[in-house]
């Protein structure tokens, strides 16, 4: 079918799949070959992050205060990402059964479910939301610098080592003694979780738009292939969090 | 258009599970992420590269759990399995490539 045919028989195609050349939908078709695009996208994020982590490490290694100042063990702690890993995980579970629920036309527990991932997709935000504020706040910013908050000895120590400031300076930061390193791990770290972020907003917006769709258009033959694309994207912002949360947390 | 219809019809068969089995497969997801945290706090028990591997073998278990059946990707058409599976391999060896590239580049900002 060409696609003007196709622009042409739009409005008849809402009683049907839209079937392309290929035999399957061609919404589904390009949700897919975006999500292709899309981990590579998060591949090369993932990937800026963990070079410039392990540059980091290596000058800091170099200096003998790696284990004093590693950005990764003094920042990434894992209690709030693992709580906000499980809430991920279990919108994922949420999203799943709203999409059977709306395949048996159980109206009732679709919406009951697509809330609930909207709902723990919304957690997930304001958990990193909350994450980022914290961070900011022990000095780890979107700036080709970190600013460690460190205690006396430890000031003490590497004000006696003489580095070179092209390591470390030694200063303060939110009226704490801080160890300021040049590094891009802040930034590649804030750009990659910041666009994940990014996408669960989007996923939930997209989610939400299909809720009040299917609730107000309950009969309309689209609603399952409508779900299910809003589920399928939704279920890829989860994956990347599973690469993520292992790679970048605990590794 | 009826071929085409054959097609969907088929594909509805391969795709649909009950709802227990999702509830099971969230519930491995879960206990899965449960042994990728045990492991991170007792880290200091393995050898490091064995850690590593310990964690990559989960994550990847984690993620074919999502991409097989919650994404409904196991038994759908070749076209959207050609379509994620080539990106995913794609990004696989870009990952590796990079991070055997800059091992020992001393590069911008430390």
């Amino acid at each position: 079918m060409s696609s003007s045919a196709s622009h042409a028989h739009h409005g008849e195609a809402n009683q049907k799949p839209l079937v392309g050349s290929m035999g399957v939908d061609s919404r589904k078709l390009g949700l897919w070959a975006f999500i292709g695009s899309e981990t590579l996208f998060f591949a090369t994020l993932i990937v800026t992050h963990l070079i410039f982590y392990a540059r980091t490490k290596e000058m800091l290694n170099g200096a003998g205060i790696l284990k004093e100042l590693d950005p990764r063990l003094n920042y990434l702690g894992i209690e709030l990402t693992t709580v906000l890993a499980s809430l991920l995980l279990a919108s994922s579970l949420t999203m799943v059964l709203a999409l059977a629920a709306s395949k048996a036309r159980d109206w009732k527990k679709f919406r009951f479910w697509q809330m609930a991932t909207i709902l723990l997709g919304a957690s997930f935000v304001g958990g990193q939301v909350y994450e980022f504020m914290h961070l900011y706040h022990v000095g780890l910013k979107l700036a080709p610098s970190y600013a460690l908050h460190i205690s006396d000895e430890v000031y003490n120590t590497i004000a006696s080592l003489n580095l070179d400031p092209s390591i470390v300076t030694l200063g303060e930061d939110h009226g704490h003694k801080a160890a300021i390193v040049p590094s891009l791990f802040g930034v590649t770290f804030f750009v990659m979780t910041g666009f994940h972020g990014l996408h669960v907003t989007i996923g939930i917006i997209w989610l939400l738009a299909v809720y009040v769709k299917v609730n107000k258009y309950p009969d309309s033959p689209e609603n399952p292939m409508d779900i299910e694309l809003g589920g399928l994207y939704w279920h890829f912002v989860d994956l990347v969090w599973v690469a993520i949360f292992t790679i970048v947390y605990l590794m | 258009m009826a071929n085409h219809d054959t097609h969907v019809e088929h594909h509805e068969a391969h795709t649909e599970h009950s709802t227990r089995f999702y509830w099971i497969v969230g519930l491995v997801l879960a206990i899965v992420t449960a042994i990728e945290v045990a492991i991170f706090l007792v880290q200091d028990l393995f050898l490091h590269e064995l850690f590593l591997a310990i964690l990559i073998v989960l994550m990847l278990a984690k993620g074919v759990g999502v991409v097989l059946y919650f994404m409904h990707l196991k038994g759908d058409f070749k076209i959207f399995q050609f379509l994620f599976i080539v990106p995913f391999l794609l990004a696989v060896s870009l990952v590796l490539l990079m991070l055997t590239l800059f091992s020992y580049h001393v590069g911008i900002a430390g």
